[in-house]
């Protein structure tokens, strides 16, 4: 104890010094914890907002094949999978039956690719809630014809709400076919996935696509949260599994690109009848999740690279630390001052400035990231889909945490350690001459 | 009773390819509660000796015996032990600890090693030690704030404060004016009186020299002239070494 209060007083000597070392290591758990901050809360709001998009957590789709060898997405009857869903317990809060194809949008010459869902604007609230408009609303879709389109489409094919155009895509069997739409509405620029999605009146689709009124291709069940879309995923996929043939989920995840092998589980088959797909948001995002995790790795990489070097400048620092002070050294030991009690003089000094320093910089790290949570990016942000609403959002992972502290303080002591032991074993008469 | 013992102490210090002997063959005695001068110019070899007699450096050959300890036998840990327990030091440069007050210099010795006072104990003792060198007012001053003289009282408090049997002090006045000088030597002396405290200091000072119940001079590494009480003291290394043998031999 004695040692700590010396120490502290020690620090307090040079206080330029000390800060600007203090700094470097606050400076580097700062940005560790920052990286970290926004991994943490990276996945959670791309899922989230991925949901959103994809207007689910669970999903099904049902799968024939011609004679002829062609897959056709069709969900013709929807009893059997809802009551797998029962039978799941899936506590959906939203479920969506959704038609799509994806189309060529023709105007004036201009044209455009994207995919357009049909969205039974009558019944289904999920989507209708999320839509905000730039221009034209929901109004719009009051006309069999209607559609909904993003700012960057819109700019591309230099249309207005209200302007017609015409649409040409294939039939759920493969046929061409071609259709017109009015634009209805223009919603803000949501970001690099959203711009390629269109909504237009099931109804319509239905009749685009060939199918019948009741039917449609994908169904999806929206969680109130994250939490459980793995295990109601499992659930709900044996529960369909037990009533029907489906495409196998275990399969699949032994490959190297797991949703993409799934997806092209049928080519290679043949099947009479429908065959079920089941899977879920965390399937098709484990790519992101991916991300995230090498995020998380490379911020321990980098917290270790920056100690790399700040461990330089702790260890040069001792060392003119110890010679300023080989004096008091030689006048401590020869008090009785032990060797171990000087070289723990000296490694408590690195604790305290490892320990302040992190502290600091975890301060400073909740600082940023409070800052950069209060801005609104807008929900026409480029970035929409890793915000919250249009904000910056973080989460600390407390393990996490508290292990980059401990490297933290476990690195500065290791840098302080080489000087500590040199003081420590210094000859107290040599010490004691020399003139500094 | 002999307290101190050097026999036939030789230093060699490597100084690049050659040696310099800086002490060549010192044999004598110290009675304890004495106060003893080293006396010699500069370079006669002070230094080395009191850096062996304070355990911080060790004889090329020959014995040095503190006590009823023969140094050569002991590690670096007993050795700082032993200098913990049983030593004080006063320097010429006063090497005060420049971050901690008077008190808390005088009270880092206790500090260290086995803790043996309570606290109130020891605070009567520090603010008793801070009284006797007439620094009372001055407790809570770091070094900086204070002249020469105050920082040598400091010096010998803290050299006091862990009760050692001997305090050796390096020309501790060389680095002050000839009137503070002298009163910090008569501090000393009136210290060694009245607390039994074995005192031996090193001067190159004639002056200073007169105070010494027992003067060892020096001339390039070998003394020149023992003298206690102004007789001569070479025979109270044989009384002393016998009766160290004799203890030896019935242990
Ligand atoms: N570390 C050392 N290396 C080489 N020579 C030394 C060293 N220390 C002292 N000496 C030499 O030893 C002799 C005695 O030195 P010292 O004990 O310091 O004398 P004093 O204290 O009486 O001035 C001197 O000649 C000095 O130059
Ligand atoms: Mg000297």
């Amino acid at each position: 104890m004695e040692i700590f209060r010396l120490a502290l007083r020690n620090l307090s000597r040079q206080k330029k010094r000390t800060f600007l070392l203090g700094g470097a290591i606050a400076f580097g758990l700062m940005i560790v914890t920052l990286i970290n901050g926004f991994a943490g809360a990276f996945l959670t709001n791309i899922s989230e907002n991925f949901a959103n998009l994809a207007a689910g957590h669970i999903f099904a789709q049902g799968v024939e094949k011609s004679a002829s060898g062609r897959e056709y997405e069709l969900i013709r009857d929807d009893s059997l999978l809802l009551a797998a869903a029962k039978e799941a317990g899936i506590p959906a809060k939203y479920v969506t039956k959704v038609s799509s194809f994806d189309g060529n949008l023709v105007f004036a010459g201009h044209t455009a690719r994207l995919t357009i869902d049909g969205v039974d604007f009558a019944t289904e609230t999920f989507l209708p809630e999320r839509l905000v408009f730039k221009e034209g609303g929901l109004a719009g879709m009051k006309d069999r014809q209607g559609i909904i389109i993003s700012d960057p489409i819109a700019k591309r094919l230099d249309v207005r709400p209200g302007d017609r155009l015409l649409v040409q895509l294939k039939t759920y069997s493969g046929q061409n076919n071609v259709g017109e739409f009015a634009v209805a509405g223009i919603t803000p620029d949501p970001g690099i996935f959203g711009s390629m999605a269109g909504y237009a009146n099931k109804a319509y689709v239905n009749e685009l696509l060939n199918i019948g009124s009741g039917e449609y291709q994908t169904l999806g069940f929206y969680l109130p949260s994250l939490d459980g879309m793995d295990g109601y995923g499992d659930a709900f996929y044996k529960a369909v599994k037990a009533r029907a043939a489906v495409f196998d989920r275990d399969a699949a995840k032994k490959e190297t690109n797991p949703i993409r092998a799934f997806m092209n589980q049928g080519k290679n088959e043949t099947w009479a009848g429908v065959k079920y797909r089941v899977y879920t948001l965390n399937d098709l995002l484990a790519q992101v999740k991916q991300i995230a995790e090498v995020l998380k790795t490379s911020s321990l990489v980098i917290l270790l690279v920056l100690f790399g070097i700040i461990m330089v400048g702790i260890t040069n620092t001792f060392r003119i630390i110890m010679y300023e002070r080989i004096r008091e050294i030689g006048t401590m030991r020869s008090i009785g001052m032990q060797r171990a009690e000087v070289r723990n003089l000296f490694l408590s000094e690195a604790m305290i400035l490892a320990l302040g320093g992190a502290l600091a910089g975890l301060a400073v790290a909740g600082a940023v990231m409070a800052g950069l949570s209060m801005v609104n990016f807008g929900l026409s942000s480029p970035l929409f889909i890793i915000l919250k609403n249009g904000h910056m959002t973080f989460r600390l992972d407390a393990l996490t945490t508290a292990f980059d502290v401990l490297v933290v303080a476990a690195l500065t002591l290791v840098s302080a350690m080489l000087p500590a032991r040199k003081a420590a074993r210094l000859d107290p008469a040599v010490a004691l001459r020399t003139v500094k | 009773m002999v307290i101190v013992e050097l026999r036939d102490v030789r230093k060699v210090y490597p100084l690049g390819k050659v040696e310099v002997e800086a002490v060549k063959g010192v044999s004598f005695c110290i009675e304890k509660g004495d106060f003893i001068s080293i006396a010699g110019p500069s370079g006669s070899g002070k230094t080395t000796i009191l850096n062996m007699i304070g355990c911080v450096d060790r004889p090329t050959a020959g014995l040095v015996r503190i006590g009823d300890r023969q140094t050569k036998d002991l590690g670096d840990k007993e050795l700082t032990t032993l200098r913990h327990e049983t030593l004080g030091f006063i320097f010429q440069s006063f090497n005060l600890i420049p971050v901690l007050s008077v008190f808390e210099n005088i009270e880092f010795p206790l500090l260290l090693g086995k803790q043996r006072m309570h606290a109130k104990e020891k605070k009567e003792w520090i603010d008793y030690l801070v009284e006797e060198v007439g620094l009372s007012d001055w407790r809570r001053h770091k070094p900086t704030e204070l002249s020469g003289g105050q920082r040598q009282r400091v010096a010998i408090a803290r050299a006091l404060a862990g009760k050692p049997a001997i305090v050796l002090a390096d020309e501790p006045t060389a680095n002050l004016d000839s009137g503070t000088g002298e009163q910090i030597l008569e501090l000393m002396k009136k210290i060694n009186r009245e607390m039994q405290t074995t005192f031996i200091f090193s001067t190159h000072d004639a002056k200073i020299v007169e105070l010494a119940d027992h003067v060892i001079r020096l001339r390039d590494g070998l003394v020149i002239e023992n003298l206690r009480n102004g007789a001569d003291a070479s025979g109270l290394c044989a009384e002393g070494g016998t009766r160290a043998a004799a203890s030896a031999a019935g242990a």
